[in-house]
């Protein structure tokens, strides 16, 4: 019982923030180490299933169970952190311990609004591709290894608050994620997978560039974010700095002309691995320019935020004339993928508070609808036996829950009210028009010539007349509905009710203080400097 | 505590004697071979704990040709854990001699041990002549022919490093370190001291197998015994390397006498190590070039001649030595192309796993030792001003990783071929329980350098301060 006690008290530290005890789940417990829990936890998960014994794959469907809570385990931390969060400008639930001293590098975590709104999409994106990966059957050991050693990396990444830990969660993010598509990607899967290294290692030296020109022109003392970000530099590093950052972000999202490796990642990679791949870890991107460009510099951001509007309106516009001659679906798939990489772009190359905080929404919501879009693209070719387009026609009648599932990805793709990209694309345009005239009206553009081929695909594809040779098809199965029903789900949830749902009857919030709330805290800091734009 | 001082080097010196004696006479029981390289490995780690619990006792012994100080003790600490990882993790039933590997493989390690201490140039030269002299005593074991080239090729290193040595005995009149290095502080970059450093600094990267030096160390290795390679790649590079940083502190109040040529071979290094590993699929080639990579960052922190950079190098030399003297031992017989090691994962994980770890941080993956190197080292070239080498050793480790990252594929992803089907040169290593244990503790030991890095950089400065620097 002593010991017991002491482990308790030993947990039970202190949070950084007091609680809003009203709320439900928020004084469940407390813990100094919540982030590091949500990085920990499925390393540590990892190891275990890795050492675990398992004869000729007799507890391959435990090890799936183990990953599929390991999830669950992660969403309620999240449930309970986010319950905690308060709606401050300033970086909670830290954690900073001297790594290495010797050149200012510490093990210093902690998030504000947009982290906690990324943690969130990384905690959903998680939780649907382990159930995407239901199927696998082969070496399943390895692969949800990789999978939750991927799902920690990109939590890494997000919690981080000091460069050298982005860019070791950066860095070590793509492989893993290499290893899963080498490994359990369909027939071209090895040049999709040296592509994806060959891009993200690109995006990863182009991250350590910036870091490293910043930490130089500050004058070498610290790597830590709250030091890094408040010295003064000059324009002249600003615009090296920002250079680098933007062919990181371009590469991760990806932006257009970095984008060489969506194709073939999101064609041959297992679905699990595109909805991890789609939903967070090419959000890091982004989330990099928004953290590091726009919120700390000023000069370099007003420089370059031409080129960020020119990337995001090339961006959409490519990908809108890609699909209105796309030939496969999933093919199709990668590059409406893209367009909301390049919502979020056009965003932050706005400067103006409103853009931003579309921007962020965006990171989110684009996150959820490209994830569903390629994760229901790669189940419905499963499904049909077949991603060419001249084949699938009518679709409906024999597989309608897929139907119904795929309609409601291109409305969350392409912003329709009632889903969660609806207000970030709002805030988004009307935050951007002003700045940003042409990227906004060419990114617009982009859209409604997408718009127009999806309307076409969709009505030939899916509600068409059938085709009598094509192979079977068969609906989606139960597991497959339900990780398509998770990212859809949070869609429309945030869609309905951006400022947070209440307890029915009651003024208590269920979600407190509401995404769209939570996401403001540390927006309005981050955007002072263009406050006035 | 003084007293204790020399008892790492008595403990390494005396077993290797031991075994050389005993191994011919027979002296070993043939019960006890099986755990010989047991007793070895915990011989040794009772040397590292020594070192770490005597060694930070400030001292000058034998006329000032021995010193222990901060930078001794951490460079005998790292290669101590380096052998004692690799003589447990190796498959001693694909070494040709089990004593005499076991000696050589001590010779080596108290050559570089010799180095570390080594207060003037001649025991600077001595212990980098018994650490290669050791490894070419094992290759030639298998292979008389390569033994004979690496004879050959390590005598024009040794050549070119006395005429170097000769020359600034010549230029300061003094072979002490410390002494030579007061006196070139009040010296000007002339050309008659250009020259002897470019000797010095050939000699010593033709001994580390820097590009494009490496022609002849990488191929003898390819060769060689999994231990001898493990000499070869690991400690005679590791006795160079810790010979370079002597060198550079020693130069370092004329710094334009040595950076463009540590500037040129860390460039060549880093860029060609990660090309080649690229451009090779064999297991130890690949595992070679990754290493002739990574020496090139240590080249390149010693090119910022400022503290922080050769603090960075010696902690990345630590790194590397743990890599790549374990990384032959790991890999054990499997010679052939990359086929052989289709499956391993499956068939050996401890064993896959220890090579996974050896190949990825040899390239500077995240979040292993050689990432932790490597970024103190482009920490240090970013503070120094090197972009355009950083920029290039970035490229390098791109390269790398994705070389590495060909070798996981197979580790992991690959089917393993029928036992039957299997060739020679693509057996799978023996399993024993204490390999098992070895390449366990080696993973551990590799994670833990980057996890525990504070106290370890920390030593490294403090070894960087202790060569004089600031």
């Amino acid at each position: 019982m002593i010991v017991m006690n002491a482990v308790v008290a030993a947990v039970n530290a202190a949070s950084p923030t007091p609680l809003p005890v009203t709320v439900p789940g928020s004084g469940i417990f407390q813990s100094s180490l919540l982030l590091s829990l949500m990085v920990w936890a499925p390393v540590l998960v990892a190891v275990v299933i890795a050492v675990l014994p398992n004869p000729r794959g007799r507890f391959d469907a435990l090890m799936k169970q183990i990953a599929f809570f390991t999830n669950i385990g992660l969403l309620f931390i999240l449930w309970v952190a986010y319950n905690q969060f308060q709606i401050l400008g300033t970086v909670q639930f830290e954690e900073n311990v001297p790594w290495l001293p010797a050149i200012g590098a510490a093990y210093h975590l902690g998030i504000d609004g947009p982290g906690l709104v990324m943690l969130i999409l990384s905690g959903l994106v998680g939780l649907a591709s382990v159930l995407a990966s239901w199927g696998v059957r082969e070496r399943v050991r390895s692969y949800f290894c990789l999978l939750l050693i991927s799902e920690a990396c990109i939590n890494g990444a997000v919690v981080a608050h000091d460069m050298f830990v982005l860019v070791l969660f950066w860095g070590a993010a793509t492989i893993p994620l290499v290893l899963l598509v080498l490994g359990w990607g369909g027939p071209r899967r090895e040049p999709a997978a040296w592509r994806l290294a060959a891009y993200w290692g690109l995006g990863t030296i182009a991250l350590l560039v910036a870091t490293l020109v910043l930490y130089s022109a500050a004058g070498g003392k610290s790597f830590d974010m709250d030091v890094l970000f408040r010295i003064p530099v000059s324009p002249r590093v600003q615009l090296v700095a920002g250079l680098a950052l933007i062919v990181a972000a371009a590469t991760f999202l990806p932006l257009f002309p970095f984008h060489g490796w969506v194709r073939d990642v999101y064609s041959q990679a297992p679905v699990g691995v595109c909805v991890v791949v789609a939903g967070g870890a090419t959000r890091l991107g982004g989330y990099v320019l928004l953290r590091v460009l726009i919120g700390a510099e000023p000069i370099g951001a007003q420089l370059l935020s031409p080129l960020l509007g020119l990337m995001a309106a090339a961006t959409v516009v490519y990908a809108g004339l890609v699909v209105l001659r796309m030939t496969d679906l999933r093919r199709g798939a990668a590059y409406l993928a893209m367009v909301p990489g390049g919502v979020t772009v056009l965003g932050l190359a706005a400067l103006s508070p409103l853009a931003i905080g579309g921007s962020v929404l965006s990171l989110f919501s684009g996150g959820l609808a490209a994830a569903l879009i390629v994760g229901v693209c790669a189940t419905l070719t499963e499904r049909a036996q077949t991603g060419n387009l001249h084949v699938l026609k009518g679709l409906a009648p024999r597989m309608p829950s897929l139907t119904w599932i795929t309609v409601f990805a291109v409305l969350g793709l392409l912003g329709l009210p009632l889903m969660a990209s609806f207000p970030a694309e709002a805030m988004t345009f009307f935050g951007s028009v002003k700045n940003q005239p042409l990227a906004a009206f060419a990114v617009a553009g982009g859209l409604a010539i997408t718009a127009a081929s999806l309307a076409v695909i969709m009505h030939r594809m899916l509600f068409g007349t059938p085709n009598p040779d094509a192979p079977g098809v068969s609906d989606a199965s139960s597991g497959e509905k339900w990780f398509l029903g998770v990212l859809a789900g949070a869609l429309l949830w945030v869609g309905m009710f951006p400022g947070g749902p209440k307890l029915p009857g009651t003024d208590t919030p269920i979600f407190d203080p509401g995404l769209v709330n939570a996401m403001a805290a540390g927006i309005t800091e981050m955007a002072s400097p263009y406050a006035a734009k | 505590m003084r007293s204790f001082l020399l008892v790492p080097e008595a403990l390494v010196a005396g077993t290797a004697l031991l075994l050389l004696v005993a191994g011919p006479l027979g002296g070993v029981p043939r019960s006890w071979r099986s755990r010989l390289p047991a007793i070895v490995a915990v011989v040794v780690v009772a040397a590292f704990v020594v070192e770490l619990w005597a060694g930070g006792t400030l001292a000058t012994l034998f006329g000032g040709g021995f010193i222990q100080d901060r930078f001794a003790l951490f460079a005998k600490a790292a290669v101590l854990l380096a052998v004692a990882a690799a003589i447990a993790v190796a498959d001693w039933s694909a070494e040709d001699s089990l004593s005499t590997g076991l000696a050589m493989t001590l010779l080596a390690a108290f050559g570089v041990m010799v180095v570390a201490s080594a207060g003037n140039f001649v025991p600077l030269w001595a212990g980098l002549e018994l650490a290669a002299a050791s490894g070419v005593a094992l290759v030639g074991l298998r292979r008389p022919d390569i033994g004979l080239r690496l004879l050959i090729v390590g005598g024009v290193a040794t050549a070119l490093f006395v005429m170097g040595f000769a020359f600034v005995y010549a230029t300061t009149g003094t072979a002490d370190l410390l002494a030579a290095r007061t006196i070139i502080a009040n010296a000007a970059p002339t050309l008659p001291l250009a020259i002897p450093v470019l000797l010095l600094f050939g000699g010593l990267a033709v001994r580390a197998g820097i590009a494009p030096f490496h022609l002849a160390s990488v191929p003898s290795s390819l060769g060689a015994s999994p231990m001898g390679a493990g000499i070869l790649l690991g400690l005679v590079a590791a006795a160079a390397l810790i010979a370079a940083i002597k060198v550079a502190a020693l130069l370092s109040p004329v710094p334009e006498t040595l950076s463009l040529y540590l500037e040129v071979i860390a460039a060549v290094a880093m860029v060609g190590g990660g090309a080649a590993a690229l451009g090779v699929r064999a297991p130890r080639a690949r595992l070679a070039y990754l290493a002739v990579g990574q020496v090139g960052w240590v080249a390149a922190g010693l090119a910022t001649h400022y503290r922080s950079g050769l603090g960075g190098a010696l902690f990345l030399a630590g790194a590397f030595t743990l890599a790549a003297t374990c990384g032959p031992a790991v890999l054990g017989g499997a010679e052939g192309g990359e086929a052989s090691l289709a499956g391993m994962g499956a068939l050996r994980p401890a064993r896959a796993l220890g090579i996974a770890m050896v190949f990825l941080s040899l390239a500077g993956a995240p979040p292993l030792a050689g990432f932790f190197g490597e970024f103190t080292v482009a920490a240090a070239l970013a503070q120094s001003g090197h972009f355009g080498l950083l920029a290039l050793g970035l490229l390098g480790s791109v390269l790398s990783l994705v070389a590495a990252l060909g070798t996981l594929r197979v580790l992991y992803l690959q089917s393993p071929p029928e036992e039957g089907r299997r060739a020679v040169g693509f057996a799978l290593p023996a399993w024993t329980s204490v390999s098992s244990a070895g390449a366990v503790a080696f993973c551990v030991v590799i994670a833990a350098y980057g996890a525990f890095a504070n106290p370890i950089l920390g030593l490294a400065y403090q070894g960087a301060e202790a060569l004089g620097l600031r």
